[in-house]
């Protein structure tokens, strides 16, 4: 006879009642044993799998990057900027428009996954170009990632932890190039640092067609200059400001080295990031230009504090940079009458 | 029962599988590139803005001994977070000599 279940009995207890759940148990058992067995075994496959991809992960060397200064020299400059990496979807594309804009030249680098190309001005390396499929749909903002020289980048990454920054890519070795890795400051602006192993490029002044320039964008200005200067040891100096802003600029070895500016309006709804720029000989042509490759104004042409003109655009892709007019004759009159004449 | 026991076993190696694989999927708001040699595939958050920048909102480099500000230097101005360069220290600005090629 079969008894008939409650139906908060348990189902095994149930089935065990009876031949047919007994041998509807054991394929239960059966069942949840060959899909053990099947998963452990899957897993370690896929442990392997993985395994196998951090290990060509590690082995960065596949991608072999040229240094950063040919012959290498012994100069250091903390705070510099000394590198930048374009994250593109489309880096055929974007060899065109900066091919284009700014005559760059290109030298593609093979190694693991990787599309990574060299751009060089006059055989000067100015940055490089990376690939990195983005899916439809996807939004994430292509960029230049921008890399600050440091001595040591574990020590960074310390200080950069201590005072509220967070890792992205955890630092690594690359043949040739030195050790680096991917922070994000208290805010979320995205940098890299970099202990290159051929020395830092020298402080020379930026030929047209060259990063020139770069600029942090803040929510709290004041706060983010806290966590740069205790990361870098920069100097830090504050510029008059008629707009409500708060415009400091970051310094060392006695060079301006970057920009630090609280966003116009509306803080809460921008994105705080780093921004570089190249020098031209006229914002407003350049930009032009841009547009004409394709790419979007983002920042009409103005004068800036300078005196010479700033725009910012952004490539097909959206990647956003700067336009920076710098005049080398206005910067040997030099002086504080120079600098009042800058300010607008 | 063979058969039966086979497709059981697949849907719940399936659903094993899955689980495993979406655990390790990296969140966050960056493609971390997990699968490439280099490894700075970063992209960032989406959603720059560059509204309300003009005249006054000055972010280019300073001409050397430009005007400093004076906050931070004991005038009544609220004391910032970071320390201000010494008021002795005049405004830097960008190399002056070129590479000379």
């Amino acid at each position: 006879m079969v008894r008939k279940a409650p139906v908060h009995e348990p189902v095994i207890y149930t089935a065990l009642m009876t031949r047919r759940g007994y041998m509807k148990a054991m394929n239960v058992a059966l069942s949840v044993a060959m899909s053990v067995a099947l998963s452990a075994a899957l897993s370690a496959a896929l442990s392997v799998a993985l395994s196998a991809a951090m290990l060509s992960d590690v082995a960065a060397a596949s991608l072999v990057l040229p240094p950063l200064v040919q012959p290498a020299s012994n100069e250091h400059h903390d705070g510099k900027v000394i590198w930048v990496d374009l994250v593109t979807p489309d880096i055929a594309g974007a060899k065109h428009f900066y091919g284009e804009l700014f005559g760059w030249r290109f030298d593609d680098i093979h190694g693991g996954h990787d599309d990574y190309s060299i751009a060089s001005l006059d055989g000067i390396p100015v940055g490089g170009l990376v690939q990195r499929a983005l899916q439809p749909g996807e939004q994430h903002q292509p960029a230049w990632l921008t890399f600050i020289s440091v001595r040591d980048v574990a020590a960074a990454e310390r200080s950069i932890i201590a005072h509220g920054g967070q890792t992205l890519m955890a630092p690594r070795n690359y043949a040739n190039r030195g050790r680096q890795g991917v922070f994000a400051d208290p805010q979320g602006a995205v940098f890299a640092v970099l202990q290159s192993s051929s020395g830092d490029p020298p402080d020379v002044l930026a030929a047209p067609g060259e990063w020139i320039w770069s600029s942090v964008m803040a929510r709290d200005a004041d706060q983010d200059a806290a966590f740069y200067q205790d990361v870098f040891g920069y100097e830090v100096f504050e510029n008059p400001a008629t707009d409500g802003a708060t415009h400091l600029v970051l310094s060392s070895d006695q060079y301006a080295r970057a920009s630090l500016n609280s966003f116009p309006a509306d803080a809460a709804k921008r994105h705080p990031h780093w921004l570089n720029f190249v020098r031209v000989t006229s914002a407003a042509d350049s930009a032009a230009r841009a547009v004409a490759l394709g790419g979007r104004l983002l920042v009409a042409p103005f004068t800036d504090r300078h005196g010479g003109q700033v725009a910012v655009v952004a490539d097909p892709a959206g990647a956003p940079f700067g336009l920076l007019e710098w005049s080398e004759t206005a910067d040997q009159a030099g002086g504080q009458s120079d600098g009042q004449q800058g300010a607008k | 029962m063979k058969a039966l026991v086979t497709r059981r076993s697949m849907r719940a190696m399936i659903l094993m599988l899955a689980s495993t694989v979406t655990g390790c999927v990296v969140g966050g708001g960056y493609d971390s590139g997990a699968s490439v040699d280099y490894g700075v595939g970063f992209y960032e958050p989406y959603g720059y803005e560059y509204g309300g920048w003009g005249p006054g909102y000055g972010v280019g480099p300073p001409r050397r001994g430009y005007e400093r500000g004076d906050r931070g230097d004991g005038h009544g101005a609220p004391h910032p977070a970071y320390r201000p360069a010494a008021p002795s220290r005049s405004m830097p600005s960008l190399p002056s000599h070129s590479r000379g090629r």
